[in-house]
């Protein structure tokens, strides 16, 4: 059977607004799926976890010149999420954004989606 | 292991210049050589650090600056780390002397990419980036540092105003540099007033795209006195990794990287912070000279931008920070910077900084980093 690689199983979480992380079956470390050994203890044995892509936000930028290919959507914000379940943070894409007040530090936001713009951040 | 020297430093200007990429490699080198006062087949071998070539169409640049030297059979490489670039190519250059394989060598950084416009570059250097988790999801540069200002500012209670005195002391001092990019003074009012980049980063919080080259020549101290009394110590060197994504840290307001590249140069320079008498940084942004005075230990967390507000960091305060203008305003030839770094250096301890001359100054520090800091160097300098 077809076994698909650690990120595009990340993605496929993504897109259903979840965050595919991995536990260490040594010392319990929380990692994004993304990593292949242990940062605390260097063992290679984890447990997948899917955790609720739900956070709040604990900082952010609405980009007004952006990147080749995001004409189309300036401004936007660019987003990183305490994860409310664990001690993970996620970044991502977020659209609508205009000015800083749209989305003050301490907003709940949540993953829901994964498309060419990456992982996509709503305001909740 | 080897004392390691520099004996020789050359740049070109920075800024948008019209030769080729391996046209301003070359010339860069020349200096270096020249003031020196050393014959090129003393090299034995190259260092070149660049990031973008391809925007050139010239990678695998060695070869091509060691042939236009006149020394084609000599060894080199390229290193690619970002805006690190620089630094860490020294580093390599360092530890090549240091551990007894070559005399003398020669590191380059160049970057040549201002003719590709901004929105090429600003896509490009994206890619410097975790780009799955950031340059992917619309993050530029200024974006990621923007997101490190606002946890910054939210955390310690500073200003954008704050910032924005990082930006007319670097412009102060880049004024007075001849090679400089940005010369030109600048207020308050005209970084409060520019256009808004990536919040709450404006256009003059953000260094400028350069092109332009730096050189240096490392040796051994036998054969540094051999050849002249002009040299300046490496006493300390240092390097430092830090998680590739900025959701990979747990604290924005500190570079990681470069807490641990300064403890290793501290300890092997055998001094503390307090006994640097200025040091070249890197802000790439006004936000990252705050982050980067802390993480160097000139002052306490939360602190630096008190020190800026009280001239603790200009030409004649106490700890002078980026006497060259540092990226901001002598700009930022990505793969050149770190390099261009040790040459104010050399200039500062061997008399060669004309009206921007720290007063005094026997040791120097360059701080030097890739990305959001995902890669970095610290080197120490001492006068003889």
């Amino acid at each position: 059977m077809y076994k698909l690689s650690a990120k595009q199983q990340f993605i496929e979480c993504a897109k259903l607004g979840k965050v595919l992380a991995r536990k260490c079956k040594n010392c319990g470390e929380l990692h994004l799926a993304t990593v292949y050994f242990c940062q605390k203890c260097g063992n290679k044995e984890f447990e997948n976890e899917e955790l609720e892509g739900k956070g709040t936000v604990v900082t952010f930028t609405i980009i007004t010149v952006p990147p080749a290919g995001f004409e189309k959507y300036t401004p936007y914000a660019w987003a990183v999420l305490q994860l409310d379940s664990s001690d993970l943070r996620i970044s991502g894409f977020m659209a609508n954004m205009a000015k800083p007040s749209d989305l003050p530090i301490g907003s709940k936001a949540k993953i829901i989606g994964f498309d060419e713009r990456g992982i996509i951040l709503e305001k909740q | 292991m080897e004392k390691v020297c520099v004996i020789g430093a050359g740049s070109t200007k920075y800024g948008k210049l019209q030769e080729s990429i391996a046209d301003i490699t070359v010339q860069a080198s020349v200096d270096a050589i020249e003031s020196a006062g050393i014959e090129p087949k003393e090299i034995e071998a190259g260092y070149i650090s660049n990031v973008f070539g391809v925007a050139d169409k010239q990678v695998h640049l060695g070869p091509v600056v060691m042939s236009n030297l006149g020394i084609p059979e000599k060894p080199s490489l390229s290193i690619e780390s970002a805006c690190g670039s620089g630094s860490v190519a020294f580093r390599e250059a360092f530890a090549n002397v240091a551990g007894g394989f070559y005399d003398a060598v020669l590191v380059t950084g160049v970057e040549k990419v201002t003719h590709t416009g901004t929105e090429w570059t600003t896509t490009y250097f994206s890619y410097c980036s975790d780009f799955f988790y950031e340059g992917q999801a619309g993050a530029s540069f200024p974006g990621l540092f923007a997101s490190m200002a606002r946890a910054y500012l939210t955390e310690f209670k500073a200003t954008e105003e704050d910032l924005a005195m990082v930006a007319v002391k670097n412009h102060d001092n880049g004024f007075l540099n001849p090679k400089a990019h940005l010369r030109k003074k600048i207020t308050i009012d005209d970084v409060m007033n520019s256009a808004v980049v990536a919040s709450p980063l404006k256009l003059y919080d953000c260094c400028p795209f350069s092109d332009g080259a730096s050189s240096v020549i490392l040796c051994n101290e036998k054969f540094a006195k051999q050849h002249t009394k002009n040299y300046i110590r490496v006493i300390g060197s240092g390097r430092g990794g830090s998680p590739a994504a900025l959701q990979g840290r747990n604290h924005l307001t500190t570079i990681p990287s470069t807490k641990i590249a300064a403890e290793a140069a501290y300890k092997m320079a055998g001094i503390k912070p307090k006994n640097v008498d200025f040091a070249e940084v890197h802000d790439c942004f006004t936000i990252a000279e705050i982050v980067d005075t802390e993480d160097l230990g000139f002052f306490d967390k939360g602190k630096a931008v008190e020190a800026v507000r009280d001239g603790k960091t200009r030409l004649n305060g106490e700890i002078p920070i980026n006497p060259s203008g540092g990226l901001k305003s002598k700009g930022h030839p990505i793969g050149a910077t770190g390099v261009g770094q040790v040459v104010e250096v050399f200039d500062q301890l061997t008399g060669r900084a004309g009206e921007r001359t720290v007063k005094d100054a026997k040791i120097g520090l360059t701080h030097n980093f890739g990305a959001t800091g995902a890669s970095c160097a610290v080197h120490i300098f001492q006068s003889v």
